[in-house]
């Protein structure tokens, strides 16, 4: 199942942020997009995640377009998406409880309503894809922690399982790891390809070279002017097609 | 007073208690009756709005926040004179003929308690971040599950609200008096007189000491309601 953006156009208050973007998050596959900041990744990532429609351009999903279709439709495209923020934003409860939040809302409110009763009598039901989710990032031990006593890494750890748990069909990861130390970008990191393995498509906007060299199949470079260049890995690292593109990498485009 | 001189006067009255108990239960039963109905409706009405104005942009936003804010200062005897007005035989709900009845004591607590409920909440409500919401949202949320982690993670702000609206509401005097009548039945009992009004009936004809043994009945229950809403509110957080 592919997550597309086909020419798109986007931007706030009169002011254009993205041009013409387009890129596909295929199945099975880790897409690193990088870019300088200020460059549109966050903005290009939220408009895959069906946070707002673009200015123009579409937006597909399994060749199907989603601002077209109802909002119903939109919220099932919706719930086949998982996305990862630079900050944790955890929810003020236990770890357990954040990690099933996305299993929680696709469940039907009676559903909902028992689980909450059962949490209310002391007998709270463990969902299984949710604790699986949390061995992914090596914190099912601290399930019953609240999460706001978790270190910043172990956070975005938890963020992570979170988006994971429910089996999202594409992943998309807005510098995860941007404040996190080298050992928790290694687990997220490990994640990303645990994910890229059961066949989930994952798109990671970073601004770290060596991760996108780490983890990626492919890398889009976003320089403000849209997407300049689109390839595998090795070949935009090694010879990119577009001048501006190796002038970046190599650090000597200022912004 | 002092304290000490204070329980000297308390104690005697607790132990010869001046009531009759099915006096007291009642008007403690019309009092909390009156205004926690108020109060629950007040909520389901002011954490719809408070959600609505602290995060959906419309005309009007800025009137609606002004009249919210007035209204939480406003004085509590205009509330009963309006309240009369809107229900006596002249007024545009004369036909429902609830002049000095519960009903009508419970709609000018309601009036007088939904400004606070919704001003503090909406204080609340707008100090979740941004972040927490989008991650409602990007995890498959709908908007009601947004708004749902929005009141959850505000759960304390909200606490904090109702307490005030019912603080508000339960030591409320001029406009029960007004719209209630401070009425008691022939056998004795309460039919709208409320512990506030009955203070200020015993105090009126010089019995201070029983004015001050219903006032600390009325404490007693402010500080109980307090623990059970401060509980919840808890309680929320743990399965939050």
């Amino acid at each position: 199942m592919t997550l597309e953006a086909i020419d798109v156009h986007h931007g706030y208050d009169g002011e254009t942020v993205l041009e013409g973007v387009s890129l596909s998050v295929p199945s099975g596959e880790v897409l690193a997009i990088i870019g300088p900041s200020g460059v549109g990744k966050s903005t290009l990532l939220r408009l895959l995640a069906l946070f707002d429609a673009p200015d123009r351009g579409e937006i597909e999903f399994g060749s199907e377009r989603v601002w077209t279709g109802s909002q119903q439709r939109r919220l099932e495209f919706r719930r086949r998406i998982g996305m990862v923020f630079q900050e944790a934003s955890l929810f003020d409860a236990t770890v357990r409880r954040n990690a099933e939040y996305g299993l929680r809302v696709r469940q039907s409110w009676i559903g909902r309503l028992r689980r909450e009763l059962s949490a209310l009598v002391g007998m709270p039901a463990e969902t299984i894809e949710a604790m699986e989710a949390l061995e992914t990032v090596g914190l099912q031990e601290k399930a019953n922690q609240d999460a706001a006593s978790l270190s910043g890494g172990e956070a975005q750890r938890v963020a992570f399982a979170r988006a994971l748990a429910y089996e999202p069909d594409v992943l998309l990861l807005d510098e995860p790891t941007s404040d996190l130390d080298p050992r928790n970008t290694a687990v997220i990191e490990n994640a990303v390809l645990e994910a890229k393995k059961r066949g989930i498509g994952v798109a990671i906007a970073t601004h770290d070279m060596h991760q996108a060299e780490r983890i990626a199949d492919r890398v889009a470079v976003l320089l403000g002017d849209g997407v300049i260049e689109v390839g595998d890995t090795e070949t935009v690292f090694e010879s990119p097609a577009d001048e501006r593109t190796r002038k970046f990498i190599d650090g000597e485009l200022i912004y | 007073m002092s304290l000490a001189s204070g329980l000297a006067v308390l104690t005697p009255l607790v132990v010869e208690f001046p009531f009759e108990w099915n006096y007291v239960r009642s008007i403690v039963r019309v009092s909390l009756y009156v205004s926690l109905t108020a109060v629950a409706l007040s909520t389901l009405v002011s954490l719809p709005v408070a959600l609505l104005v602290g995060f959906k942009e419309f005309r009007g936003k800025t009137l609606l926040t002004s009249v919210i804010n007035t209204g939480m200062g406003f004085p509590s005897v205009v509330v009963g004179l309006v309240v009369l007005f809107a229900i006596s035989n002249q007024g545009p709900f004369g036909s429902w003929d609830l002049v000095f009845t519960t009903e009508a004591m419970i709609i000018s607590q309601f009036v007088l308690a939904a400004p606070v409920i919704t001003g503090v909440s909406l204080a609340a409500v707008s100090s979740v971040e941004q972040n927490v919401r989008d991650a409602a949202y990007a995890l498959g949320g709908t908007r009601v599950d947004v708004a749902i982690v929005t009141i959850k993670e505000a759960r304390y702000g909200i606490a904090t609200a109702v307490l005030a609206g019912f603080g508000r509401a339960i030591s409320e005097v001029g406009s029960v008096l007004i719209v209630g009548g401070n009425i008691a039945a022939s056998d004795g009992t309460s039919v709208t007189r409320t512990l506030t009004t009955a203070i200020q009936l015993e105090a009126e004809q010089g019995r201070f000491e029983t004015a001050m043994l219903l006032g600390a009945i009325l404490v007693v229950l402010v500080l109980v309601v307090n623990a059970i809403v401060v509980r919840l509110g808890n309680g929320g957080g743990r399965y939050g």
